[in-house]
């Protein structure tokens, strides 16, 4: 929505598509204030921030297609789209645009162990989903696995929400999110097992028991030290993932970086995926944060303003400018010089695999 | 460096059916595959084995053959490759289709084969959901399913280590000749091998292999784009294919089509999985090694797949893939020793047929080798019948 915002204030017409029945991605869910690295929205909720971006694209004009599906990108930049046309009704439509943004986002990395097809046990994001969202409590009694902030946040909320948190694991020797979430939690007493793995969930409808055990410094578990822990749900909170499926698809290039949740597009300074007139922001990119979706987002947006022809070239030079700059002291946050990192290493094999193609073409 | 008595070039199901056969037969074999086992047409393909989709003749024996190795195979390997010979159903739409179809079918009758006409009722016992103002069809219960990818693995884990050794991700530079233009080894980016005799089971690949040794094997790479279902209950029980397809694969049965379909080749086959999923394809054109699918021809055949199933319409697609399969002219593989190198042996070229063909071509290329009488007339497979198939 950032993209289209950029784009649609200079004068671009925008379509959106998005695949769920609400503009507006994660934001919808994210009833908290924002913290920490978010400097300059912090305090801000971020159901809040998408209502302000779903206004603004209202009053712009931007046309937004819901529960509408983006099956591929095919040759010359063409769209196909199962569009929502009525009540169960869709329709295959080809979009034919001169430009395209990808910002689908992540998705949640899954743990195995025996019994984790088990219903109730599910992504703490699904689990978000459902309470803030939906307002259906997925679960009674919960066992959280991962202490970074999704699952120190997820946890609370579901207590809010009415559930009993039996435990979060950790594998980590230490709390992996910020002070400010665990101590809300320790405060209520809930237990947060650092060194602690889940080895098995057990249950015949639904899991109703968790088996945890110490784990070793080489991931082993520590025979004897097993716990069963009686639960209905267990939230998985063990990171995100690009979710490049489109941009692959389209033939972008993509490189593996671990600090940005694995394997995701390179682009150039304007967001540019190495597929001319594709440009890719947010998530999708690299695991970062919504303050950091949105500067890439208005990147996107202003470049593309800027090659149509809606802005002249000082005013984007500007703009662009501007967001880069946002975005050098978002990046300095927690694992900032990580990730400041790995996007510098993003920009620098586009320009390789750029000159490498231009040699050969 | 090691020696070999055969090696086998390619790790699809054709060569990993030679590499299974020469084992059995005593050689001490060598496959070598510049990717992964079923890397490339094998796994991006559907997979049947049947006799009604082949030319009476040659081409129906081959296909009778490789059905009789299956059941057999399906006893003899260890690894389950799902094999199950629940019969094939062809439907036709026009009068006219089912005139041909007719024809067609006393032929096969007339070479022995079971398979019989059957009029719309019947059809619709055999598949319930099948568009009921078709006009009538033919059957055989001869013809079986099987999962390809799994049938290239189950030949290469029986003999693995035991006379065969396996060589992924190396990629033939070259088949080295002696001065009487006669094999003796293989050079790969990994090293070299020696060896009296080679195989070229390179598929679509195959003409890059020959021009190494300056011949030319006139396969050309044919796409094919293949629609994935989401799992169902039951949808069809068995391949059921429309007549046209005969249009598509042989180009000389007259049958009036539909521009749209023309123009992509495309034709209904419905095929179901283990996993109550459907395949449902298919498409036929030339455009080079690109796997990328066409959002046109995948239209084309969900539309054409609603036409015969209607309860599609009701369905999700999860995925569209496609692959390349190996074409030549004449419709024919190329299973033959090239005369002017002796010891360098091609098996490949059987275009949409390589899944069901790939027992009996492993066998008949053994009992080439081995210098015995074959149990096909191989007249038709040399390769010697292409005219230009030297490179100047």
């Amino acid at each position: 929505m950032s993209a289209a915002i950029e784009a649609a204030s200079a004068g671009v017409k925008v379509l959106v598509i998005d695949a769920n029945e609400k503009a507006g991605g994660q934001l919808f869910k994210q009833i908290h204030k924002f913290f920490g690295s978010s400097m300059h929205r912090a305090g801000v909720r971020g159901i809040d921030i998408g209502r302000e971006l779903l206004e603004k694209c209202e009053e712009l004009g931007v046309e937004i297609w819901l529960d509408s599906l983006a099956i591929g990108i095919y040759d010359n930049l063409r769209v196909a789209v199962d569009r929502k046309t009525g009540f169960n009704e869709h329709k295959m439509i080809l979009v034919e645009p001169k430009k395209i943004v990808i910002a689908t986002g992540a998705s949640e990395n899954a743990v195995r162990f025996p019994g984790w097809t088990l219903p109730g046990v599910m992504g703490a994001g699904a689990a978000q989903t459902m309470i803030n969202f939906h307002r259906v409590l997925p679960g009674k009694k919960v066992l959280t696995i991962g202490s970074g902030n999704v699952g120190l946040i997820v946890s609370y909320q579901l207590m809010q929400a009415g559930a009993e948190i039996e435990g979060i694991v950790e594998a980590l020797p230490k709390i992996n999110g910020y002070a400010v979430h665990a101590s809300k939690l320790t405060r209520e007493g809930i237990p947060i097992y650092t060194g602690y793995t889940v080895l098995e969930a057990h249950g015949k409808e639904r899991v109703s028991e968790a088996v945890i055990a110490k784990v070793n410094p080489d991931w082993s578990t520590i025979p004897g030290t097993e716990k069963t822990i009686e639960v209905d749900t267990i939230a998985i909170a063990a990171g995100l993932k690009p979710l490049t499926g489109l941009a692959h698809m389209a033939g972008c290039q993509l490189t593996f970086d671990r600090f940005l949740g694995g394997w995701a597009p390179i682009h150039n300074e304007h967001m540019e995926t190495t597929v001319p007139g594709i440009y890719i922001a947010g998530d999708s990119t690299g695991v970062e944060e919504a303050n950091t979706a949105i500067e890439e987002g208005k990147l996107a947006g202003t470049a593309i303003a800027a090659s149509l022809g809606y802005l002249d070239e000082k005013e984007a030079d500007a703009l662009q400018e501007a967001a880069w700059e946002r975005l050098k002291g978002l990046r300095e946050g927690a694992h900032g010089a990580e990730r400041t990192q790995a996007k510098e290493h993003q920009l620098h094999a586009y320009a390789e695999y750029m000159e490498r193609r231009g040699e050969v073409g | 460096m090691s020696a070999y008595d055969v090696i086998v070039i390619g790790g699809g199901v054709i060569g990993t059916s030679c590499a299974y056969h020469l084992v059995k037969k005593g050689y001490k074999v060598a496959l070598i595959e510049k990717g992964d086992i079923a890397s490339g047409t094998s796994s991006h393909c559907d997979a049947a084995a049947m006799i009604t989709d082949k030319m009476p003749g040659a081409d129906a024996a081959l296909g009778y053959a490789s059905i009789q190795k299956f059941i057999r195979l399906s006893k003899e390997l260890d690894y389950d490759f799902n094999f199950d010979q629940s019969g094939s159903l062809y439907v036709c739409e026009t009068d006219q289709e089912v005139e041909v179809a007719t024809g067609y079918v006393n032929a096969l009758r007339a070479e022995g084969y079971r398979v019989k006409m059957v009029d719309p009722y019947e059809m619709s016992q055999i598949e319930p959901l099948l568009a009921k103002d078709l006009k009538g069809g033919f059957w055989s219960d001869e013809c079986a399913g099987l999962n390809p990818f799994k049938l290239c693995y189950a030949f290469v884990e029986q003999v693995k280590g035991k006379g065969l050794d396996v060589f992924l991700h190396t990629k033939v530079t070259g088949v080295r000749l002696n001065e009487k233009h006669q094999v003796e080894g293989v050079d790969t980016d990994k090293g070299s091998f020696t060896t009296g005799r080679v195989i070229n089971c390179g598929g679509v690949y195959a003409p890059e292999i020959g021009r190494l040794n300056g011949l030319n094997i006139p396969i050309l790479p044919r796409k094919g784009v293949i629609l994935l279902s989401e799992a169902t209950g039951p949808v069809c029980h068995q391949k059921v294919q429309e007549f046209g397809y005969m249009v598509t694969k042989f180009a000389n049965v007259e049958c009036d089509r539909d521009p749209e379909l023309l123009k992509y080749n495309v034709a209904f086959t419905l095929e179901p999985t283990e996993g109550d999923n459907v395949m449902l394809g298919s498409s036929r054109n030339f455009v080079g090694y690109n796997l990328n699918t066409e959002i046109e021809v995948i239209n084309a055949i969900a539309k054409r797949g609603m036409r015969f199933f209607p309860i599609l319409k009701n369905m999700s697609c999860v995925r569209a893939y496609a692959g390349v399969r190996p074409f030549v002219e004449d419709h024919l593989p190329i299973m033959s020793e090239v005369e002017e190198m002796p010891g360098y042996y091609i098996c490949a070229g059987h275009e949409g047929d390589g899944i069901s063909m790939s027992p009996v071509s492993g066998q008949l290329m053994t009992q080439l080798i081995a210098g015995e009488e074959t149990e096909l007339d191989m007249e038709p497979f040399r390769f010697s019948r292409i005219e230009n198939r030297f490179l100047d």
